[in-house]
């Protein structure tokens, strides 16, 4: 019977492959910050004398190898079996792995104070979403990814290579990508879905959801409207609030989510969703009458990387982890694992040595047309991040 | 004696609760990310809060009411049972009271997300019988949302109904009864009124939760069933707006206290349980 209490719905809400970017954590994090509240608050008060602007200046390189204890700080979930026994193999160094990332803003909230104070958060390399990476870079509390010593740079994609929020990639290493898109049921819409408007069909009336964060819920609307993520300005984002706020005025959308738009898909409650690829590649296996299409005005990247907080304990170490995780047949087995698309150009061979239905898979490894209708957010400035947040929340929080 | 408690509400109370309050009132300067508040008796911030939000103070109002109300209504009766009829099945039937508690109040109301779908079995079933239009829906309404939080809060209005029904000494119904007075009579006349303690504690450990909930509006409801702890939450973690969610939480406590001390003062006692 396919709603009886499937105890994998369970575990995939408690998952992170799903749980990364979805909203369970942030509240959880509310719920500790309304029970702790004020103290809370005066951590969020005091303090703060920011050496903002530019990030650090490379520590200079004492030319010895990396030796030691490396720290890593990741999402739960998104780490290949054996790939941290094989990289301690190969390295000599040790590995303290964490999947204790769950939530960009819980993560910031949590770690501010000591990186701005610059004490040790028990990390040496961390994995934040792009948005919070370059907030980091922004404030000065990232280190600069060495060029020697990361030659496997060069494999990256050169669309994110040459990413104009960090040329070069000096400060933020990508780890995995992933499509913002729609996810649709094909049996309760009964057509297929190719457009931002068909989430506005009547017919789907309270059927529709859309993501709570402002990046990946407004990019692919504003994006359809006209706008330009990578050169957001307050009119195009209010453009786009105005219409969500009266598509939820009329009913037609039912819930802003995190990651559990899965779950109500899965189920049926909901028609079409705003989604994440890898999120549907899971599903599917599950539920094949699920279908992820990019709408025909396009949609959207979301980027995790691999940076190296300024108060890293051994800069040496997580550089060879990076230089490690970016070659090709090594990253292939963390591709195979999480489901997401490759950072690194030209991973089909690779890819293929391990099951030639990842390299086919067109949410693991998209083809042209998809990727050149897939945009990236500009890094945003703090008064945009302020504003555009604020605009959007006052729709989804009201 | 009693110092370790008062060292533990001046820590975990007071020093919080100050610092909250400044917050409400403080401006925000500096970087949003590292926000600078500075206190300026900024009144604004609560003007902007209840003219912004008023919806969602309303809607969570009414909910919060609504379950209180229903939760006393379905509560009631089970507390009489297990207190005066359940004979020798008393635990057992406390035991039952108290078991769902025994599973995490996350999975619980995820539990009734399943129950509710919209292509699940009792929303089908009343399809049939006609009780819900063929496009309607159980899940994400205003019912269940005020559903779920009648079903999370049950137990704190039937525990103190049971404790104050269960103190009633008996032979004050059989002396009601010497004196003629019909079953009816004696349950208006002696047990309500002396229940009502009972009634008070347990309508106040649903109401004021319930205020404050955000869990249940966010899985159960939709993005019409938004209620204050939403906004609450939202404010602190996305938007950041420290002092304006500061303030919000204010005007909640606010409303809850007036409310309770009305609702106290209504009842007539001063005594909780």
């Amino acid at each position: 019977m396919a709603n009886e209490f499937d105890p994998r719905q369970l575990s995939r809400i408690a998952s992170t492959r799903t749980s990364r970017r979805r909203l369970l954590g942030g509240g959880a994090a509310a719920a500790a910050a309304l029970a702790l509240g004020p103290s809370f608050l005066a951590a969020c008060g005091s303090s703060s004398t920011t050496s903002s602007s530019s990030s650090s200046a490379p520590p200079p390189d004492d030319g010895k190898p990396a030796s030691g204890n490396l720290r890593i700080s990741n999402w739960p979930l998104y780490m290949a079996d054996g790939f941290v026994a094989a990289f301690q193999k190969a390295s000599g160094l040790t590995v303290d792995y964490k999947e204790d990332f769950n939530d960009n803003e819980q993560w910031f909230a949590k770690n501010k104070e000591p990186l701005s104070r610059k004490q040790d958060i028990g990390a040496d390399l961390v994995v934040p979403t792009q948005f919070m990476a370059l907030r980091l870079k922004q404030l000065g509390w990232l280190n600069e990814i060495s060029e020697t010593r990361v030659p496997n740079r060069k494999n990256l994609r050169p669309d994110l290579l040459n990413d104009k929020s960090d040329p070069g990639r000096k400060f933020t290493a990508p780890y995995m990508s992933g499509m913002v898109g729609l996810a649709y049921n094909k049996t309760a819409t009964g057509r297929e879905i190719t457009k931002i408007d068909d989430l506005w069909d009547p017919k789907y009336k309270g059927k529709v959801s859309l993501f709570t964060d402002m990046q990946d819920g407004l990019g692919m609307i504003m994006t359809s409207q006209g706008g330009d993520v990578a050169n957001p300005t307050m009119d195009s984002v209010q453009k786009a609030v105005d219409l969500v706020k009266e598509q939820k005025d009329k009913g037609q959308i039912r819930r802003f989510t995190g990651n559990d738009y899965a779950d109500d898909l899965a189920a049926g409650n909901i028609a079409i969703a705003q989604a994440y690829s890898g999120d549907v590649v899971q599903l599917q296996a599950d539920n094949p009458d699920l279908e992820f299409i990019i709408p025909e005005s396009g949609g959207d990247w979301f980027i995790d990387t691999m940076t190296i907080p300024y108060t890293t304990q051994n800069q040496h170490a997580a550089e060879a982890w990076i230089d490690y995780v970016y070659d090709r047949a090594n990253y292939a087995k963390l591709v195979a694992f999480v489901q997401y698309v490759p950072v690194l150009s030209d991973m089909t061979d690779e890819l293929n040595k391990i099951d030639p239905k990842l390299a086919a898979n067109k949410l693991i490894n998209p083809p042209q047309d998809f990727q050149d209708k897939l945009h990236t957010w500009a890094a945003l400035t703090d008064e945009q991040t302020q504003q555009f947040n604020t605009a959007y929340a006052a729709v989804t929080g009201g | 004696m009693i110092l370790p408690g008062l060292a533990y509400l001046a820590i975990f109370f007071v020093v919080p609760f100050w610092s909250l309050f400044r917050t409400s009132l403080s401006s925000m300067g500096g970087s949003i990310y590292l926000p600078q508040l500075t206190f300026a008796w900024n009144f604004g911030n609560y003007a902007h809060a209840l003219s912004t939000y008023q919806d969602q103070i309303l809607r969570s109002l009414l909910y919060a009411f609504t379950a209180t109300v229903v939760s006393l209504a379905i509560s009631y009766p089970l507390a009489y049972v297990i207190a005066f009829k359940s004979g020798r099945y008393k635990n057992l039937l406390l035991g039952l009271v108290v078991l769902p508690f025994f599973v995490t109040f996350l999975v619980r109301t995820l539990a009734w997300k399943t129950i509710l779908a919209d292509d699940g079995v009792v929303v089908q079933t009343l399809n049939t019988i006609g009780l819900l239009p063929p496009d309607g829906r159980l899940l994400s309404t205003s019912w269940a949302v005020i559903g779920g939080l009648i079903y999370n809060s049950m137990t704190f209005m039937i525990l103190p109904l049971y404790v104050s029904l269960e103190k009633i000494d008996p032979r004050l119904l059989e002396a009601s009864r010497d004196l003629y007075s019909s079953g009816t009579r004696a349950f208006t006349k002696v047990i309500f009124p002396l229940s009502v303690p009972g009634v008070l504690a347990g309508s106040l450990l649903v109401f004021i939760p319930a205020m404050g909930d955000f869990i249940n509006a966010d899985y159960l409801g939709s993005t019409q069933t938004t209620m204050i702890g939403n906004v609450i939450q939202k404010q602190f973690l996305v938007v950041k707006d420290y002092p304006g969610a500061a303030a919000l939480s204010f005007l909640l406590m606010a409303m809850i206290l007036a409310g309770v001390l009305s609702y106290t003062r209504a009842l007539g006692t001063e005594n909780l349980v």
